[in-house]
C-alpha cells in the first residue's frame, strides 16, 4: 500500500492525457468487439454501425424524422415499382467516388456505378462466403438463388453470369426483380448487407479485404485493426450531401437545426472506443472522454432523478438526457419440441405468475414498458388498448391454473432449466425468474452459458426455457411476427419452435401485402393469437436512457444508427468550458 | 519398528511447535469456523433463508442487515455464509482429488521407474507445458457448467506439482534400509509403497493440500468472472462478478463482505502452510 | 555425462512433449467441443449452410489429417484464422503482443526490483518484528481477490482521484505510458505476495549455509555478507524463477487487459474464451506452451553449466 502511494504521488501529476481542443472529434464508445469491416459480416449491431460509417447503400432512414421514413442515400430518388410490386428500377447519383485506394487505377477512387450493387448483392449471396445476411434476400430475388446454388458445388463462382433478379440497365440504373411480393424488401436495402462494395478491392485484397474498407461514406478508415479503438478521419472528397432541413416536429429545436443546411460530415474525425466493462465505460463519460452514453441499470440513481429528469448534479455539468423507446422485446422462450410445453394451462400459469412490473423495476429502474405480446409500440400491429390477460403477477389464478395443467402446487412437475447467457444480468434475470415461479411451487434450475454455446443450445433443441430479446431489424411488425411462424423453427429465427396453423397461414398471407389497413388488422390478430396462446412469457419493450454531454451537438437515439455520425457535430468552446467542470 | 517410532514423535513434535505458533492457532480456529458454517449452511441449519427477500434493493449496511442488501433485497450477511459452502466445497474437493491423483502418479512413477517414469514424467511435463487457465476454461467447456465442473476443471489442474515432489520424494525413500527390511520380510510393490514410504512423505501432502485449498478458492472467482463458475447459488465469486457493477452506483458492501470473507480464509490458509512447513519439513527446521 | 550429449538430449525431449501438447489441444479443442459452424453462423442459419461451412473449414476430413494441421501449426505458427473476426490469427497475435509487451515488461522488471529489493531487507532483518509484519502483509495481499484490486483502483484513483487513465491504450512511445501505470501497479501488486515469499525463503536458504557462517566468523559485516555472497548465490534458483516466468508474459494479464482495454493478448484471449473462438484459444495455447517448453530448456541448460552436479540427478 505503501509504495502504491508513492508511486502515485511521483507519477500522478503527468498521468493522464491532455484532450486535443483544436480538432473537432467525436468520441463514442461501443460494448462490443468489432468483427471486421465486410458489409456481409456485419449482422450485430456493432460491427454493422462501423462498416456504414464508411459504407454506403441506396436507402437511408431520414435522420430526423419520426415514424422512421426511408429516403434516398445513394439511389438519387426512391424507386419506381411495377404495378404488380415486383420490379423495383433505382436511378443512382451521379459523380459518387469510391474512397481513394491502391485498388483504383492511380490509387484515385472510381465513380460508383450500377454494376457496383450488383456485385455486392451477388457477393451476399457466394456460397463461399458464408454471408451472415443471406437470410435477408432468401427465396426474394429471381434467380439469385439458382445462381448460389449452382455455385455451391463447383470450386469458383461466376459473377459474371447474368441473375434476372438484379441487373444494372446503364451505368446508372439498377433494377430488381422479385420473386413474390415483400413489401419488406426496402428495408433490406438500408441495411449494412447490401452496401456498396467495389470488386477492385475486393480483388486486390482477397480474404484481406475485411481490415481494408473502401466505400464512398462520409468518412475513411485506412485499415481496420483489432484493437481497443477505430479512428475514422473526414472524407475529404465526399459529394454533396447536406444536413436534413425538414424535420418532424419533435426536432424542430434551435438544438437540431443550427447545421441546417450544411454539407456533411460535421467534424474531421470520430474516435470509436471498444469499452466492454460497464465500470471504466462510465468512469470515462464522467471525465468527458466519451461524448454520448448509454445508462448502464446500475449507474441510473447517480444520473436521473425518481422522477425520470436529470440530477442537479449532472445538470451542472452540462449533461442532457435522452428518452428513446426501443423497437424490441425481452421474453422468456419455452421449447415447444419440450412435450411439457404443450400443455397451454402450464404455460400460462407460469406467466401469470411471472412479474414483468418487478423485472421493470429491478432491471430497467421502473423505465420499460411492459409487453403484452410480441409487437413494440411505435410500428402498426402494437394494440395500444390492449391488455393480455394471462400476463402477470396473478399468483392466484396462476395457483389455479397450474391445478388445471395437472400440477397442484407444482406436484409432478420437474425441475425446469432455465439457460441464459453469461453476462452478469442475464445470470441476475435468471434468479428472478427462479423466485419467480417458486412463488406457484415451480423449481427452475438456472443455468449460465457463453453466448455461443447458448445459440448451439437452442439451435439444436438442447433448452427447456430460456431468456432473450429481439430487436428490430427494419420497422416493420413483420420482423417480430417471424420468430413465431413455424417454418421459421431453429435454426431459423424461431428459437422456440412454436408451430401454430392459424398463425403460420395469418403470417403467409400478411406477408405479401403491402402496408395497408388490411394488413394492420392481420398484424392485430397475430398479436392477439400469440398473446392468449403464451408461446413465450412476455417481459417488456425497453426504453433505451442516454446522456450526452452538452458540446455533442445534433444527437438523436435511433434504433437505426447506421450513418449517425456524419451528421453530428462537437462544440469546441463548450467543450473546453465543460471539460473544466468535470 | 525404530522408524515408526521416530515419525510418531516427528508427529508429535511437529503438533507442539504449531500449537506453539500463536498465528498458526489463530488461522485453524478461523479454518474451523468456516468449515463449520460450511457444514452448517449445507445441512440447512443456517442461513437456509438466504433466499428471502428482507428489505428493499441495495438498502445499505445498518444495525439490522450489517453486510447491507443485494439487488433483490437479500442480505448480503446471509449470502456471504452461504457461499463459505461452495468455497469449502470447491477448496477441499478439488484439493482432495489433484491429491489423490498427483500422489498416485508421483508414487508410481517414482516407485517402479523405468519406462512407466518416463511416460509419467513426460505426461506432467506436457501438462505444465499448457497454461493452467486454459486447461480450466477447456475442463469447463466440456464437463458442462456447475460446482462438478469447476471442481473437476480446478482438480485436475492441479496435481502436477505435488506429482513431482512425490515422485522425487519416493525415489530418495525407496533405497533406504527400511525399505530394504521390508522386501527381506517378503512384503509386495503395494505394501512397501502404501505402507512404508508414503507414511514417510506424508507432510508434503498435508502442506500441498493446505496451499492447493487456497488456490482453489481464488480460482472460483477467476471462473465466475469469465461465466463458467457455480450456478444458482451464492458464491463469492459470483458476488463480486456482481460488484463490478454495482460500485460505480456507491454500492460497495457485496464487493466488500465477499472480498473480506474470501480474503480472512485464504490468509489463513497460508499461515497455516507456512506454519505446517516449519513444523513439518525437516529440511527447514530451526529457521 | 557429457555436457553436449546432455544438450542434444533435452532437445530432442522437446519432440514428444510438443506433440503431447497438440494431443491435448486436438482432444480438447476437436473432439469434444461443440460444433462450431453454429457459433460462425449465428442466428439465421441453415443446414445447408451448415454443411457448407463445415466443408470450407475442412472439419469434414479424417480426424488424424486434422491433428496433423495442428503439429504443423506449432512449428509454422500459421494458425489460419479466427472464427469469430475472421482475421488471420499470427496477425492478431502480433498485433496484441505489442501493447501486452508494454504492459507486462516493465511491469515484470519493476516489480522484480521492488520484490527482490523487500526480500533483502527482509532478510537481513529476519526473525525480527519487521519480517514478521512484511510476510504478514505479503501474505494478506494475495489473500485479496485480483477482481478486487482492479474494481476499486479504477473506480478509485482513476476516477475518484483522477490520477490516472481510468482506461484505454495508444501505440507508440510515450502514448501507451499513461495508460498502463494503473493496470501496471496492479500487476506488481499482485505479484509481491507470492515474489517477496519465494525470494525470501530462497535467501534465508542461503543464509543458513556453512560459508556465511565462515564469512561471518571471519568478522565481514552481516550486510556485506547478504549482497556480496548471499545474494550472489541466490541468484541461480531466482534467475530460473523469472525466466520460467517469461513464457506467461505472453499470454499477457487476462483480466487486467480486459478492464482496462488493452487490445494485448490476454484481451484476446479472453475474448476468444467468450465467443467460442477455439482456433484463437488453440493458437495461444500452442504459443504459451512452445514458449514454456523453450525457455524450460534453456533454463535447464543453463543450470547445468553453472552446477554440473544437476546433470547426474
Amino acid at each position: 500500500m505503501r509504495i502504491l502511494i508513492i508511486l502515485a504521488a511521483l507519477l500522478g501529476f503527468s498521468c493522464t492525457k491532455k484532450i486535443d481542443l483544436n480538432e473537432k472529434v467525436l468520441n463514442l464508445s461501443v460494448t462490443a468487439e468489432i468483427k471486421g469491416m465486410d458489409p456481409i459480416y456485419a449482422n450485430d449491431m456493432y460491427s454493422s454501425n462501423e462498416v456504414a460509417r464508411v459504407y454506403e447503400g441506396l436507402l437511408q432512414y431520414h435522420y430526423l424524422k419520426r415514424p422512421y421514413t426511408l429516403v434516398p442515400n445513394l439511389a438519387d430518388k426512391m424507386p419506381t415499382v411495377s404495378k404488380d410490386g415486383l420490379t423495383y428500377t433505382f436511378k443512382i447519383k451521379k459523380g459518387v467516388l469510391f474512397h481513394d485506394d491502391a485498388a483504383f487505377h492511380g490509387g484515385i477512387g472510381r465513380e460508383l456505378v450500377a454494376a457496383d450493387f450488383v456485385y455486392s448483392i451477388k457477393r451476399l449471396a457466394d456460397p463461399k462466403l458464408q454471408s451472415l445476411g443471406w437470410w435477408l434476400l432468401q427465396g426474394k430475388l429471381l434467380g439469385l438463388d439458382d445462381w448460389r446454388k449452382k455455385y455451391a458445388e463447383k470450386d469458383k463462382v461466376d459473377y459474371t453470369e447474368a441473375v434476372a433478379g438484379v441487373k444494372a440497365l446503364d451505368k446508372y440504373t439498377l433494377q430488381f426483380k422479385l420473386k413474390k411480393s415483400f413489401p419488406q424488401f426496402l428495408y433490406a436495402l438500408a441495411m449494412p448487407f447490401t452496401y456498396a462494395v467495389s470488386k477492385e478491392v475486393v480483388a486486390k485484397y482477397g480474404k484481406e479485404f475485411l481490415n481494408h474498407p473502401v466505400g464512398t461514406g462520409a468518412f475513411i478508415l485506412p485499415v481496420f485493426t483489432q484493437s481497443n479503438k477505430i479512428i475514422y478521419i473526414k472524407n475529404p472528397k465526399f459529394r454533396d450531401k447536406y444536413y436534413p432541413t425538414d424535420v418532424s416536429e419533435e426536432f424542430n429545436t434551435p438544438y437540431y437545426l443550427a447545421d441546417a443546411g450544411k454539407k456533411l460530415p460535421l467534424v474531421e474525425k470520430v474516435v470509436v472506443n471498444i469499452m466492454k466493462e460497464q465500470q471504466p465505460r462510465w468512469l470515462n463519460f464522467g471525465k468527458g472522454r466519451i461524448d454520448v452514453i448509454g445508462i448502464p441499470k446500475d449507474n441510473f440513481e447517480a444520473a436521473v432523478t425518481p422522477d425520470r429528469s436529470l440530477t442537479d448534479d449532472m445538470a451542472k455539468k452540462g449533461i442532457t438526457l435522452i428518452k428513446n423507446v426501443a423497437l424490441d422485446v425481452t421474453y422468456i422462450a419455452f421449447n415447444h419440441d419440450d412435450p411439457l410445453f404443450k400443455n397451454i394451462y402450464l404455460r400460462r400459469a407460469m406467466s401469470l405468475a411471472y412479474d414483468p412490473h418487478a423485472f421493470n423495476k429491478l432491471f430497467n429502474n421502473d423505465l420499460a414498458m411492459v409487453a403484452q405480446s410480441l409487437v413494440p409500440p411505435g410500428i402498426s400491429g402494437y394494440m395500444p388498448s390492449y391488455t393480455n390477460p394471462y400476463v402477470g403477477p396473478k399468483v392466484e389464478e396462476g395457483k389455479k391454473m397450474l391445478a388445471k395443467a395437472g400440477y397442484e402446487n407444482g406436484v409432478g412437475l420437474p425441475e425446469i432449466i432455465y439457460d441464459t447467457s453469461s453476462a452478469t444480468v442475464n445470470r441476475q434475470m435468471g434468479e428472478f425468474f427462479k423466485k419467480q415461479m417458486a412463488k406457484i411451487g415451480i423449481k427452475i434450475k438456472v443455468v449460465t452459458n457463453p453466448w455461443p454455446q447458448l445459440q448451439e443450445k437452442i439451435t439444436k433443441r438442447k433448452v427447456q426455457v430460456f431468456g432473450i430479446a429481439w430487436g428490430a431489424d427494419y420497422p416493420d411488425a413483420e420482423n417480430f411476427l417471424q420468430l413465431l411462424y413455424g417454418p421459421n423453427r431453429a435454426p431459423g429465427a424461431n428459437g422456440s419452435g412454436y408451430d401454430n396453423p392459424e398463425f403460420n397461414r395469418l403470417f403467409e398471407v400478411s406477408s405479401l401485402m403491402q402496408d395497408s389497413p388490411e394488413r394492420t388488422a392481420l398484424y392485430e390478430k397475430m398479436y392477439r393469437i400469440a398473446a392468449e396462446q403464451v408461446p413465450w412469457i412476455f417481459g417488456v419493450h425497453r426504453q433505451n436512457f442516454i446522456l450526452r454531454h452538452g458540446f455533442l451537438k445534433n444527437y438523436v437515439a435511433s434504433d437505426f444508427d447506421q450513418g449517425s455520425a456524419q451528421y453530428l457535430n462537437i462544440d469546441l468552446k463548450k467543450k473546453a468550458e465543460i471539460l473544466k467542470k468535470l | 519398528m525404530a522408524t515408526e517410532q521416530q515419525s510418531k514423535s516427528l508427529w508429535q513434535h511437529a503438533w507442539e511447535t504449531l500449537l506453539r505458533d500463536k498465528m498458526a492457532v489463530v488461522a485453524m480456529i478461523i479454518i474451523f469456523v468456516y468449515m463449520a458454517m460450511a457444514v452448517l449452511s449445507a445441512t440447512g441449519i443456517i442461513v437456509s433463508d438466504w433466499a428471502a427477500e428482507v428489505g428493499p434493493s441495495y438498502g445499505a449496511p445498518s444495525l439490522d442487515h450489517w453486510f447491507g442488501l443485494d439487488m433483490f433485497g437479500r442480505s448480503v450477511l446471509a449470502k456471504t455464509i452461504k457461499g463459505t459452502e461452495v468455497a469449502i466445497s470447491v477448496g477441499f474437493i478439488a484439493s482432495l482429488l489433484s491429491l489423490v491423483i498427483g500422489v498416485t502418479l508421483g508414487s508410481i512413477a517414482g516407485y517402479f521407474g523405468g519406462r512407466v517414469d518416463e511416460f509419467i514424467v513426460w505426461f506432467y511435463t506436457t501438462f505444465t507445458s499448457i497454461p493452467n487457465i486454459m486447461l480450466l476454461v477447456a475442463i469447463t467447456f466440456i464437463s458442462g457448467k456447475g460446482l462438478k465442473a469447476v471442481i473437476l476443471a480446478l482438480g485436475l489442474t492441479g496435481w502436477v506439482s505435488l506429482c513431482r515432489l512425490i515422485r522425487g520424494e519416493v525415489i530418495r525413500h525407496k533405497d533406504r534400509e527400511y525399505v530394504h527390511a521390508a522386501s527381506a520380510i517378503g512384503g509386495g510393490n503395494y505394501r512397501k509403497l502404501v505402507k512404508h514410504i508414503l507414511p514417510n512423505v506424508t507432510h508434503i501432502m498435508i502442506i500441498s493440500f493446505s496451499l492447493q485449498f487456497q488456490i482453489a478458492i481464488k480460482s472460483e472467482v477467476i471462473l465466475s468472472y469469465l461465466g463458467l463458475g457455480v450456478q444458482g447459488r451464492p458464491s463469492w465469486g459470483i458476488m463480486i462478478d456482481d460488484a463490478k457493477l454495482e460500485l460505480a452506483r456507491g454500492v460497495w458492501w457485496q464487493l466488500g463482505a465477499a472480498t473480506f470473507a474470501m480474503a480472512l480464509v485464504v490468509l489463513a490458509f497460508n499461515i497455516l502452510g507456512d506454519a505446517l512447513r516449519d513444523a513439518l519439513d525437516p529440511k527447514l527446521k530451526g529457521k | 555425462m557429457n555436457l553436449y550429449v546432455y544438450t542434444l538430449r533435452r532437445l530432442l525431449y522437446i519432440i514428444p512433449v510438443l506433440l503431447g501438447v497438440c494431443a491435448i489441444v486436438f482432444f480438447l479443442f476437436s473432439v469434444v467441443s461443440p460444433d462450431p459452424t453454429l457459433i460462425m453462423l449465428g442466428k439465421h442459419a441453415s443446414v445447408q449452410q451448415m454443411e457448407e461451412l463445415r466443408r470450407e473449414l475442412g472439419l469434414d476430413r479424417p480426424w488424424f489429417i486434422q491433428y496433423l494441421d495442428i503439429v504443423k501449426s506449432a512449428f509454422t505458427f500459421d494458425f489460419g484464422r479466427s472464427w469469430s473476426t475472421k482475421q488471420e490469427i499470427l496477425t492478431m497475435i502480433k498485433q496484441g503482443a505489442i501493447p501486452s509487451l508494454t504492459l507486462s515488461l516493465p511491469a515484470f522488471i519493476l516489480s522484480f526490483v521492488i520484490s527482490i529489493t523487500i526480500s533483502l531487507f527482509v532478510a537481513f532483518y529476519r526473525g525480527k518484528i519487521l519480517d514478521k509484519i512484511a510476510i504478514f502483509g505479503c501474505v494478506s495481499m494475495m489473500s485479496i481477490s485480483s477482481l478486487a484490486y482492479i474494481l476499486f483502483g479504477q473506480w478509485f484513483f482513476g476516477y475518484k482521484l483522477g490520477l490516472f487513465e481510468i482506461s484505454g491504450y495508444e501505440y507508440g512511445f510515450p502514448d501507451f505510458v499513461p495508460y498502463v501505470i494503473l493496470p501496471g501497479i496492479i500487476w506488481i501488486i499482485l505479484g509481491l505476495g507470492p515474489d517477496v515469499r519465494f525470494y525470501r525463503t530462497i535467501l534465508l536458504d542461503e543464509i543458513y549455509q556453512d560459508y556465511v557462517r565462515t564469512a561471518r566468523a571471519k568478522g565481514l559485516g552481516e550486510s556485506l555478507i547478504l549482497f556480496k555472497h548471499v545474494l550472489k548465490n541466490a541468484m541461480i534458483p531466482i534467475i530460473t524463477y523469472l525466466i520460467i516466468a517469461i513464457p506467461f508474459l505472453i499470454l499477457g494479464a487476462l483480466l487486467l487487459e480486459s478492464f482496462f482495454s488493452i487490445p494485448g493478448l490476454g484481451a484476446m484471449t479472453l475474448n476468444a474464451v467468450n465467443a467460442s473462438d477455439f482456433p484463437v484459444i488453440k493458437a495461444m495455447t500452442i504459443l504459451t506452451s512452445v514458449a514454456y517448453i523453450i525457455f524450460s530448456v534453456i533454463t535447464d541448460i543453463c543450470y547445468t553449466l553453472v552446477d554440473p552436479r544437476v546433470r547426474l540427478k
